[in-house]
């Protein structure tokens, strides 16, 4: 049966590919016909253009978006993009925030750099556009997969592992205040309803990519109801997922065991602060900033922006930013839209350029410029 | 900067509606007994949110046996070709075995995926009193409703032309309640359940759907003229329902008559309510009327979950693994579920595509008279697809979905 | 900063009337022999001139409490107890029992006899305790820094040489506020299924903590103190306890300061362990980082911890209590041997200190007598002897 099966994709694969537009209802063929040999199966590739919403972001992002840019034209992506100068930074110059949420609204997708956030004392404003950003479109889910590239040194070997962050809630609440003078407030709110939708996001997103084990990372130790109630959900939740393993783990305990055997980790779910923490401490372990891609969710759209948020303003404009996270982003971006064709394109091109090793940024221990490693990136395009 | 934080505070209450997920999770995995007795009324459970994100469905899909595994190649093939934003969660399960572990996971999957696409289950034992796994996953999910759209093809060669009927039927109760017992050597007792609250939740939805789609005529089928109590309360539910529908005209058939109304005189039909075993017969003289087996989806819905199928229900397993099954039925039972998903204009394709596959280009297998096999259908909603997605991709069929 | 003084008075006044008679008891009691960071926040203030630091070189012997706590507990501090026999150290053990008894409010609590003791010496070595599990006891640890009033954790970590580890140039302080923050412990549920905890960032105990960070790096010959915080998100709080660190700096130009979010250390520390050097911060984050760090060096069984307070200072190994392996002489005392070096050193103490770290430096890098969770074989007495006899021979 499996076998019969194997070969009725080759022949609907095969046929797929050149029906002739004139060929109507075949009659020639016997029911009990053999299949021919076996053909790979053809990755989608539709024509239809798509739009995607484009924040090139603060510090180096709009060297890195151009790098993108150049690799789509060289490919012949079909993707048009919608570029929004939005910043914390330059407020005046800076796109309205409903501009850009209606934006990602109506395309779906959205590429995104970093946008730099001042500290406190020059807006005098709590939410950080990042914040808002994020509220209005409901992105409440962070997924960043964490793997060991090739042909990128680093003292940890072969990790791979997806962390997902709750970005709505907890620390990053924007709820202080100061009840006396030199007494400072700040709420860290938990529901269980957003727990829920983030346990449930991390199990099915294990599910989709056949992954065996969850952690959850918590404090629940010390912060016994918030904490506590965040993990309840995943437990509660995880009884859903027989089939996965499920683990509890504290987070100082989690990010002793990061560093010195980070392979047992498979797929962690964590409240926000600890997965900004996380996510930055697992990015530094194959590479760095320059080289992790990331994803926020919400129910209707997807934001695809480097796994750790660094501006790297000090290298704005020298041409030495490493864009393969971004890069990584927009491979991402592809799959997520159907064009998985173009995607594992790019994503193969990547990773032939950082396997060869002749052309490396420096944060990986080369000398090439941002624009040479673009290049060689468009080269290995097949 | 206290009242600020006050409806900072105040805000986030919205999102405290104490939703009792944990009632529902308690009951995550069913025992194999509590399949197999779980009681005819209606199952109080509280949903998890559906499994989407950025725009992109997973969904449960049960192969099922017989032409299942193939429809379902198929089902996953045309939505690679359309684009479609659904990912699949693929739950085989053993036919043979007599355990009913693979059922409850695939129940479990269900329920966190909010909606699945299923073959027919061919239920392992022969043991009386054991449940058949299809109305297992009805009754746990509790799909209280079944609804058929039976819709001349005007490519397809019937007797009738110009049928189009729905059938919402009772999913849960009445005869597949499935207490059966011997009482004494050569007696068997079957107990039919009718329960006031499931008989108004079937009602009610049909005369709901019939406002909602604009029919105009509602039938609700019985044999209240024997079965007085059981049937008769269905009916009488049914015509209390009706007052509150002033608009849609009601009216009530015996199902011996229907059957024969229905083969002779069919277009008197518009929206017909009835129970379980008459809906099995209803919705089967239908579509044996105007196609076959082959042609027609099904859908299951319950308070919180969808569950999308062909419509007659049948394994097929004589003609699985030799290329002639139509694949029409599982199709558009893809359909269907693309429109519960709200992925309209992904779901107008293929419908499209499924129609000039069979109606302009008249590509039929041999169930309606033709000669082409599974491939050449399928192939050919490709061609069509290949063509409309040319000009869409991701935001065209995006911006129904959101709104 | 006087004014500043009177001006949180008047808003805390009793709290810190009670901080500043602390302090002013201590000082008479003990003319002057309160370790010398309790003192330095004195230096900055006008009190302090009328009575001058003095400080106390000891050379009689000195007792402290030493708390050997559970499982592997009390054979490495039977081991730390060897050794500094052997090096000497002019010090007397007073060993107490922690275990928690019932008090007359029903509540388990540490016996009286032990805050005494600690009270009484201001100075105690604590091996790993165990939290009972269940409701109505309190965590131990957590007793114990509320008590002692805790308000800063330090923990040196440290790349031994000769023990091999995927990083070999760490030599990071971390130092954490330890009474407030994220673990102020004051959270409630507001509805059904929406919890508010509450992170309590006080001027107060920032400045204290920020000002002990850099009379660390005074101290011990550090060069850079980092700040890490959270303030593009934490705006207010981080923002204050961003804002006291700036404060202390000024007042500290010859040590360099920083400032670093969070997430950059993270990410840089993984990479490059050499870009820090002394790193402060507020509870949580330095609950996470610190064990992070110990994660880079080996783990918690080689990093020691002292924590500073206002009513004494407590050395301690901050690894579990290993209960499979207690009572079987094969627990490696380092973690707690080092913390007694730390206490060495916060007492004056240090040509002890630097004899007897040097020696288990050693012992460790010649890898013959190596316990197993560095990979060796040796039971914990052949390490200890090992060190005691490199001790003598020097």
């Amino acid at each position: 049966m499996a076998l019969w099966n194997k070969n009725l994709w080759c022949v609907l694969s095969k046929v797929a590919q050149n029906v002739p537009a004139t060929c109507v209802a075949p009659c020639n063929r016997l029911i009990h016909s053999s299949p021919p040999a076996a053909i790979q199966a053809e990755v989608s590739k539709p024509e239809g253009r798509t739009t995607c919403t484009l924040i090139p972001g603060d510090g180096v992002g709009p060297e890195l978006v151009h790098s993108v840019q150049e690799v789509f034209k060289a490919a012949g992506v079909p993707v048009d993009f919608e570029p929004f100068f939005f910043s914390e930074v330059n407020p005046t110059l800076s796109a309205t925030l409903e501009q850009v949420t209606n934006s990602i609204t109506k395309n779906g997708i959205c590429l995104k750099g970093v946008l730099a956030s001042p500290d406190y004392s020059n807006v005098g404003e709590l939410q950080t556009l990042n914040m808002k950003l994020r509220r209005s479109l409901d992105l409440y889910a962070n997924v960043v997969h964490v793997k060991s590239l090739p042909g990128v040194k680093s003292r940890h070997q072969n990790i791979d592992t997806i962390i997902i962050r709750e970005m709505t809630e907890g620390e990053y609440s924007a709820l202080e205040h100061e009840s006396v003078k030199g007494v400072v407030e700040c709420l860290k709110v938990v529901t269980r309803t957003k727990s829920q939708r983030i346990a449930k996001f991390a199990f099915d997103y294990a599910t989709k990519t056949g992954r065996k084990k969850v952690t959850a990372v918590h404090k629940a130790n010390i912060m016994k109801l918030g904490d506590g109630l965040f993990l309840k959900s995943c437990q509660d939740i995880a009884k859903l997922y027989p089939k996965i393993e499920f683990e509890a783990m504290i987070v100082d305990n989690c990010t002793m065991q990061m560093v010195s055997s980070p392979h047992q980790f498979d797929v962690m779910v964590l409240p926000n602060l600890y997965g900004n923490i996380l996510d930055n401490l697992a990015c530094g372990l194959v590479g760095g900033a320059g080289v992790v891609g990331g994803a926020s969710y919400s129910p209707e759209c997807v934001v695809f922006e480097p796994g750790a948020r660094h501006t790297f303003a000090q290298a704005v404009g020298k041409n030495v930013a490493n864009p393969t996270a971004m890069l990584l982003c927009a491979a991402k971006m592809l799959n997520h839209v159907n064009l998985r064709f173009y995607g594992d394109m790019l994503r193969g091109a990547i990773d032939k350029v950082l396997k060869g090793g002749k052309v490396r940024t420096k944060d990986l221990g080369g000398q090439s410029t941002t624009k040479e490693f673009t290049y060689a990136v468009i080269n290995n395009l097949r | 900067m206290a009242t600020k934080l006050g409806t900072k505070a105040f805000s986030l209450l919205k999102y405290s509606s104490p939703q009792n997920v944990t009632r529902m999770l308690s009951q995550a995995a069913p025992a194999p007994f509590d399949i197999q007795h779980s009681n005819p009324f209606a199952k109080k459970v509280d949903a998890v949110p559906v499994a989407k994100y950025g725009g992109r469905h997973t969904i449960t899909m049960l192969p099922g046996g017989g032409i299942g595994p193939e429809m379902m190649t198929y089902v996953r093939e045309v939505f690679r070709y359309a684009g479609v934003p659904v990912d699949f969660e693929v739950i085989q399960i053993d036919q043979k075995s007599e355990s009913d572990e693979d059922l409850e996971y695939a129940i479990t999957s269900i329920r966190r995926n909010g909606v699945g696409i299923k073959g027919n289950i061919e239920t392992g034992s022969a043991r009386p009193g054991v449940m058949s796994r299809n109305v297992g996953l009805r009754n746990e999910l509790d799909l209280f409703v079944n609804v058929l759209h039976a819709k001349s093809h005007p490519g397809i060669n019937s007797r009738h032309r110009d049928i189009d009927v729905f059938i919402v039927r009772q999913n849960t109760e009445g005869e597949y309640a499935m207490l059966e017992h011997e009482s004494v050597p050569g007696v068997v007792e079957s107990m039919k359940v009718i329960t006031d609250e499931n008989s108004a939740r079937v009602a009610r939805y049909a005369f709901e759907f019939a406002r909602k789609n604009g029919r105009k005529k509602v039938t609700t089928v019985h044999k209240a003229n024997i079965m007085k109590l059981s049937d008769g309360l269905f009916l009488e539910v049914s015509k209390q329902m009706s007052k509150e529908y002033p608009e849609i005209q009601h009216s009530d058939m015996i199902i011996d008559n229907t059957c024969m109304q229905l083969v002779s005189n069919p277009h008197q039909f518009d929206v017909i309510n009835t129970t379980n075993l008459y809906g099995s017969i209803v919705s089967n003289v239908v579509c044996g009327l105007i196609g076959g087996a082959g042609l027609f989806s099904g859908r299951n819905y319950g308070d919180h979950y969808a569950v999308f199928e062909p419509g007659t229900r049948n394994t097929g397993t004589a003609i699985a693994g030799k290329n002639i099954a139509n694949p029409i039925a599982m199709l558009q039972a893809s359909v269907d579920m693309l429109h519960h998903l709200g992925h309209t204009q992904h779901a107008k394709m293929i419908d499209d595509a499924i129609y000039k596959t069979v109606n302009e280009d008249r590509i039929h297998t041999p169930d309606l008279g033709g000669q082409a096999t599974s491939i050449d259908v399928v192939q050919n909603i490709i061609k069509y697809l290949q063509q409309s997605t040319r000009k869409i991709n991701w935001q065209d069929t995006r911006s129904s979905t959101f709104y | 900063m006087a004014a500043q003084i009177v001006k949180r008075a008047s808003l805390n006044r009793s709290t810190i009337s009670d901080w500043i008679k602390g302090l002013l008891s201590r000082l008479k009691n003990d003319g002057g022999q309160g370790p010398s960071f309790q003192s330095r926040t004195f230096e900055v203030d006008e009190l302090s001139a009328a009575q001058p630091l003095k400080r106390h070189y000891s050379s009689g012997t000195r007792t402290c409490t030493l708390i050997p706590g559970d499982g592997i507990g009390p054979e490495i501090s039977a081991a730390v107890q060897k050794i500094f026999q052997a090096a000497n150290v002019p010090i007397e053990w007073e060993v107490v029992d922690v275990t928690p008894v019932r008090g007359p409010d029903g509540l388990f609590n540490i016996p009286q006899a032990a805050i005494d003791s600690v009270n009484k010496n201001k100075i105690g070595l604590k091996g790993p305790l165990m939290t009972p599990v269940g409701k109505g006891h309190r965590s131990l640890n957590l007793a114990l820094r509320k008590e002692f009033n805790l308000y800063a954790n330090v923990r040196p970590c440290r790349s031994l040489e000769g023990y091999q580890t995927l990083y070999d140039n760490v030599d990071v302080v971390t130092i954490r506020e330890n009474t407030e923050g994220e673990y102020s412990g004051i959270e409630h549920e507001i509805v059904d299924g929406v919890v508010q905890s509450i992170k309590l960032i006080t001027e107060e105990a920032s400045a204290r903590v920020a000002e002990y960070a850099f009379a660390y790096a005074k101290d011990n010959g550090r060069q850079k103190v980092t700040a890490v915080h959270k303030a593009n998100i934490m705006r207010m709080s981080d923002g204050l306890f961003l804002r006291c660190c700036r404060d202390a700096a000024e007042k500290h130009p010859d040590i360099k300061f920083e400032e670093k979010y969070l997430d950059t250390v993270c990410l840089n520390m993984v990479q490059d362990p050499s870009k820090y050097d002394v790193l402060v911060m507020p509870n949580l984050y330095g609950d996470i980082l610190s064990d992070m760090c110990a994660g880079l060096v080996g783990g918690l069984g080689l990093t020691p911890s002292g924590n500073m307070g206002l009513n004494g200072a407590l050395f301690e190994s901050v690894h579990g209590t290993a209960p499979d392996i207690a009572g079987k002489d094969l627990a490696n005392p380092t973690a707690l041997l080092l913390s007694a070096v730390m206490m060495l050193r916060h007492m004056e103490l240090n040509a002890q200190a630097d004899k007897i770290e040097k020696a288990a430096f050693d012992t460790i890098k010649e890898g013959k007598y190596r316990t197993g969770d560095l990979g060796g074989k040796a039971k914990c007495s052949e390490f200890t002897n090992e060190i005691c006899s490199k001790i003598q021979a020097s």
